[in-house]
């Protein structure tokens, strides 16, 4: 019982720290690209061109393994968790 | 203002810093004297400092407490500072089984068989506790581990604990930069937008009425100056 309220509830709670994390980190990346835009055409730029440039530069951060490596959130813990059970409980 | 602000802050770091204190291990070099069993009845005072039934066992109002007597040697500091002087403790072994505090021990009846073994000689031995003695509230620290030394004047590095405290500043740091990138990205042009409005509406009044006739126009009649029919 105490097994599953566990699971249940440490998946619950890693979620969360999934999503925030997923979205902190795509945010960072969007803030880079704008600022690296701006910083590239001080003396304007064409209509939409920024918002091309980020648009591009979000689908190659997606194609990356960076958004892939978030998933560690929710296996770090569990191996965590496996090896304090281990060294706790052996002998 | 600042002095009860100080206050809380101050009360806020003594509550985390006794939780901490309550639920991270310490060890304590003692010499195992003997183990026992007694049956316990809890009262809701102290039932909070307990854990709960063995884990594959169903949870009753009273049950049987593994202890482990022990002659400890005595520390200053939180077990920093060694001394000479020694005195009795005692230990529960109770499983704490999959939730809180997550030590994930499920083995109280081999630890108890370890102890036992240890009281039959004289040797000295670490044991990995957590948890508090207080007699008055029959509350005692949970042994989670024990393991034998060559004399009593071992150097214990905590690395567990020294590795959660950097972890734990990590993750504060990382969620205040979290939050940080929310303000700026998603609050803070909503509020702007949105403030701008306010501002404008609110630049004439406020400008002509200070802040205490503005309270004291909450009190006054709307409908005195209504025209009447």
């Amino acid at each position: 019982m105490g097994f599953i309220r566990l699971v249940v509830f440490g998946f619950i709670g890693l979620s969360v720290i999934y999503l925030s994390v997923s979205v902190y980190s795509r945010s960072v990346r969007k803030e880079r690209l704008e600022k690296q835009f701006d910083a590239d055409h001080s003396e304007g730029a064409a209509e939409g061109a920024r918002d091309a440039f980020v648009a591009e530069g979000m689908q190659a951060y997606n194609r990356s393994i960076r958004p892939k490596l978030i998933g560690l959130v929710y296996i770090v813990p569990t191996v965590v968790i496996a090896t304090i059970i281990y060294t706790i409980n052996a002998n | 203002m600042k002095r009860f602000k100080t206050i809380v802050r101050v009360i806020f770091l003594l509550i985390v810093g006794l939780f901490f204190h309550y639920v991270l291990p310490q060890h304590d070099v003692v010499k195992v004297t003997s183990t026992e069993i007694i049956r316990t009845d809890f009262s809701p005072y102290n039932r909070i400092f307990y854990a709960q039934a063995d884990a594959g066992a169903s949870e009753q109002p009273t049950r049987d407490l593994r202890l482990i007597n022990t002659q400890k040697r005595k520390t200053f500091l939180l077990g920093f500072i060694p001394r000479d002087s020694e005195g009795v403790m005692v230990y529960r072994n109770e499983d704490t089984g999959w939730i809180w505090p997550p030590y994930f021990k499920f083995d109280s009846s081999d630890l108890q068989a370890e102890a036992a073994n240890l009281a039959r000689g004289d040797e000295w031995a670490v044991i990995t506790h957590y948890g508090w003695r207080i007699r008055w509230a029959s509350i005692y620290p949970n042994a989670v581990g024990v393991r034998t030394i060559e004399g009593p004047d071992v150097r214990i590095i905590p690395w567990f604990n020294i590795f959660f405290f950097i972890f734990f500043m990590v993750a504060l740091l990382f969620i205040r930069a979290m939050w940080r990138q929310f303000r700026e990205r998603s609050v803070d042009p909503l509020l702007d937008a949105a403030g701008d409005q306010l501002d404008e509406v609110q630049a004439g009044v406020a400008a002509r009425k200070g802040r205490v006739s503005r309270w004291l126009g909450t009190w006054r009649d709307k409908n005195k100056n209504r025209p009447v029919e």
